[in-house]
């Protein structure tokens, strides 16, 4: 699975020092991406996940994409790894049986198996790596080309997005709100009715005001 | 650094496999989620290793709406989960089975 494993080209082979540098970065990556799916411990898993994010921002900068380096450990490893951190120390559980092979779930791993298959036909074939990389020129990836793109040409999906992100914030709130609040006041206004109709029952007549407290001193 | 694409393509194939396996595998749901990130993650370095050999820079616009979408989705998916948890006090898969009966 090592990319470094692979046979040197034979019409381009890459410089010595580039393919070591490579070679680590891919092994951090792959090594602490293993880490985070089989610890049991889910602290353990969200801080190697922060060290895969930043071995991928690495990868990014080495194919000058200088931004979306930025961006990934901004975003991944600074939002959303807090996020993840805050939630696992909401509820940290131990769990008492992490891999769960059952003959259904079998299945999944026939279709993991399937899916790698189709994977590496695609990458075996077809591709070849005796190209050298072309070089691309000095503003590849920066914050300003990047910024022209996003909102010149893709100006639609940036809104969308933003849209999106709206959505998501409220629908977290919604989702993840305690609702003790709201069923205290449903009881209590369930309890005034109640009251209200006893009242009422008693004295068919009078109607006015017919409240919680006057309910009491008929 | 001067590496050719397909070594890039290789370690995302790697990346996404590692993710969807924890996805599959794993019954914690703080954990498939971790794996989902993974998977998005991996697509992100195919989509910037194509950007880089083609010369095109929309590749890039791509892998940041992905990430932007990743952080809605985490942040939706830790409410349903702590919504989950507040509900049924588990966050294993296989018990929140609401749903099948």
């Amino acid at each position: 699975m090592n990319p470094a494993n692979a046979t040197a080209a034979a019409t381009y082979s890459p410089p010595v020092g580039d393919i070591i540098l490579f070679a680590i970065m891919a092994a951090w990556v792959v090594g602490f991406a293993l880490v985070t799916i089989t610890r049991r411990n889910p602290v353990t898993a969200v801080m190697s996940l922060v060290a895969t994010f930043f071995g991928l921002a690495a990868i990014y900068a080495a194919l000058s994409a200088h931004f979306l380096a930025v961006v990934q450990v901004l975003v991944y490893a600074g939002a959303i790894m807090v996020l993840f951190i805050f939630v696992v120390m909401i509820l940290n559980r131990e769990e008492v049986a992490p891999l769960a092979l059952r003959p259904m779930r079998l299945l999944g791993v026939v279709a993991a198996a399937y899916l790698f298959f189709v994977f590496w036909k695609v990458v075996s074939q077809g591709v070849a790596t005796d190209v050298a990389p072309p070089v691309v020129p000095e503003t590849f990836g920066t914050v300003a080309s990047i910024g022209d793109l996003l909102f010149r040409e893709f100006l639609y999906p940036f809104e969308a997005i933003s849209l999106l992100l709206l959505v998501a914030i409220v629908g977290g709130v919604v989702v993840s709100r305690s609702h003790q609040k709201e069923v205290a006041a449903l009881r209590a206004a369930d309890y005034r009715k109640q009251v209200e109709q006893l009242a009422s029952a008693d004295y068919p007549g009078k109607q006015e005001e017919p409240s919680a407290s006057a309910g009491g001193h008929h | 650094m001067a590496i050719p694409a397909e070594y890039y393509l290789i370690l995302s194939f790697a990346l996404f496999l590692i993710g969807t396996a924890g996805v599959l595998l794993r019954r914690n749901a703080l954990i498939v989620l971790m794996g989902i990130e993974l998977q998005l993650n991996g697509g992100n370095l195919a989509l910037l290793a194509f950007s880089h050999q083609l010369g095109d820079q929309k590749g890039h616009v791509f892998a940041f709406l992905v990430i932007a979408l990743a952080a809605a989705e985490a942040a939706v998916g830790l409410a349903i989960l702590v919504g989950l948890f507040r509900s049924r006090q588990t966050i294993n898969l296989d018990e929140a089975s609401m749903m099948k009966r």
